[in-house]
């Protein structure tokens, strides 16, 4: 019987944690919103279209995140290099593993 | 060394370390830039000032790109600048010549520079880098480095255009690259130690003392154009540009400056080759009117940067070519020569490597002036003057710096200055025994931005 409930308790534990892991918390969406609007909108506008007020003078131009090419192939990845090396005008930046998580997080649910 | 340059040299570290320590928490207080934009130092600079291609477009766009919709910058954008050094040349300069009442050597400068920036969005697509500095070694007030733009975007063969107009107080003080003058290594240098005399127009000589306005176009990133007109800031509208600074160096009339480049990036490679130039009539020294000198500066310029998110590699070089048409000094007996050339070479490699525990960097530097002898021009006399009648002076700089983690907004800097020829010689260049050697200088900069 003991055994029986510590390995129902353990299975509930790792369900938990697996379910937890695949859907992204409300918080972690918005610290990505805060993130993207604080470093990304000035070149890729708040409507990730590419048309911030930066975005005019740049070119290439910045890549327009509603466009359904832009999320082919390993876009997580993809994001994640561009992030953190930069492209072209487009600067690298000093964001955590978890803040590109968010932001990935953040663009997937509100361009794709 | 001796205790007393040990004494001042802890004294100068010490201060620069409570400095970084009581500033290394704060992130509230960031320059204007920064605030304006959202984005950290290292967006903008590989380590400032040396822009980034990101950084360039800020100044080319006029200083205006703002994370704010607001036609206005609110709270204005202000910054300000803290700069202490420590300095120390191979031998002391004789009693009484050091400038401004400065110690025959082992200076202690705190401050060196105050300064109070004017810096980012005034209205619309108007915007300014403004700079007003105390300087603490002069004890002198001054309007500093100033660029005044109003910048547009538009498309060209449907490729897209940057054009605007710039208001500036310093011929290439308005350029976006690390190879010309205004902004070129090693930034920044020690105000006490003597430096050679011979120095081309567009070196620097104009410095405040000048007001411009010129026109500008980018066109797809890749080809620039600009023209500028620089009248003299003695008199006239141009006058606030030189507010505090006593106008010495007099242009008769209208001096005309233009520059090209063509710059071209892929990955995380930028390469820049260009040109830039200005023709100046200048009255001699302590005259304002009737026949002036003309000089003819041809410059060619080139900057390969390496941007990564650790490493960030740069190499700058620029040979500026001057034709000197002393006809007017040569008339009042101030020049041997009626003609002259002089020529400076720079060349600089810059490294960094941004860690957790900050970013440590180094550069390399070597500088060569040379030209025509004229025995009057370059004459003899102790400490700045040339035994043989010739500017020549070449050498080198090594340079350490970090930058702390957390606060980017401070620097410390640790300078060397090796000369190998000095006014025109290596031994006795003045005529009464001094050597180049004894002008090498070891200059400590504690940099802080507010």
């Amino acid at each position: 019987m003991k055994r029986l409930v510590a390995f129902s308790l353990a299975g509930v534990l790792l369900g938990g944690l697996f379910l937890g892991a695949a859907i992204p918390a409300p918080a972690q969406e918005g610290r990505g919103k805060s993130i993207f609007e604080d470093k990304c909108a000035l070149c890729h506008g708040r409507d990730g279209k590419g048309n911030g007020p930066a975005a005019a003078a740049l070119s290439p131009s910045p890549t327009d995140f509603t466009n359904p090419g832009f999320w082919q192939g390993n876009v997580n990845q993809k994001i994640t290099d561009t992030i953190e090396n930069g492209h072209g005008p487009m600067p690298a930046f000093d964001l955590s593993p978890g803040q590109i998580r968010a932001v990935i997080d953040y663009m997937s649910h509100t361009f794709k | 060394m001796s205790r007393a340059i040990l004494r001042n040299l802890v004294l100068t570290l010490g201060i620069a370390g409570l400095c970084l320590l009581s500033f290394s928490s704060a992130v509230q207080a960031v320059p204007s830039f920064a605030r304006q934009t959202g984005m950290e130092c290292y967006t903008c600079h590989t380590v400032w000032p040396e822009l980034t291609p990101f950084g360039r477009q800020f100044k080319m766009t006029g200083y205006v790109m703002s994370k704010s919709d607001k036609l206005y910058q609110f709270p204005p954008p202000l910054s300000a600048l803290f700069q202490g050094s420590f300095t120390h040349t191979g031998r002391p300069q004789p009693p009484g010549a050091a400038p401004f009442n400065s110690s025959a050597n082992d200076n202690v400068n705190l401050p060196q520079e105050v300064s109070v920036y004017y810096a980012g969005k005034i209205f619309y697509k108007l915007g300014a880098f403004m700079q007003f500095t105390y300087d603490g070694v002069s004890n002198a007030f001054l309007v500093d480095h100033t660029d005044i733009r109003f910048a547009n975007t538009a498309k060209l063969a449907g490729k897209p255009l940057i054009y605007g107009i710039s208001f500036n107080n310093a011929p290439t003080v308005q350029d976006v690259w690390n190879s010309t003058p205004a902004w070129g290594f090693p930034f920044a240098s020690s105000s006490v130690a003597l430096t050679p005399t011979a120095a081309t127009v567009i070196d620097g000589t104009l410095d405040q003392q000048v007001g411009g306005l010129g026109f500008y176009g980018y066109w797809n990133n890749l080809l620039y154009g600009e023209v500028n007109f620089y009248r003299t800031a003695a008199k006239g509208y141009p006058q606030f540009l030189s507010g505090g600074t006593h106008v010495t160096t007099v242009v008769s009339g209208v001096a005309p400056y233009w520059r090209v480049f063509l710059q071209h990036q892929w990955g995380k490679h930028s390469l820049m080759v260009g040109h830039y130039g200005l023709v100046a009539n200048i009255f001699p020294q302590g005259q304002a009117r009737g026949p002036s000198d003309r000089f003819t500066d041809l410059a060619f310029d080139a900057q390969y940067q390496y941007i990564s998110k650790k490493h960030r590699f740069s190499l700058a070089t620029t040979w500026i070519h001057e034709i000197q048409n002393w006809s007017a000094s040569f008339a009042l007996g101030n020049t041997a020569n009626s003609f002259n050339f002089l020529n400076t070479y720079r060349v600089n490699l810059n490294y960094s490597y941004r860690s957790p525990y900050g970013t440590f960097g180094g550069n390399v530097a070597y500088f060569n002036t040379f030209g025509s002898r004229d025995a009057l021009l370059y004459a003899a006399d102790q400490l700045d003057g040339s035994r043989t009648g010739r500017p020549n002076s070449d050498g080198v700089i090594l340079q350490g710096l970090y930058v702390p983690p957390k606060w980017e907004q401070a620097k410390i800097v640790v300078q060397y200055t090796i000369y190998n020829n000095f006014n025109g010689a290596g031994a006795n260049y003045d005529g009464s025994g001094r050597s180049a050697w004894a002008n090498n200088t070891l200059y400590i900069l504690a940099w802080l931005m507010f």
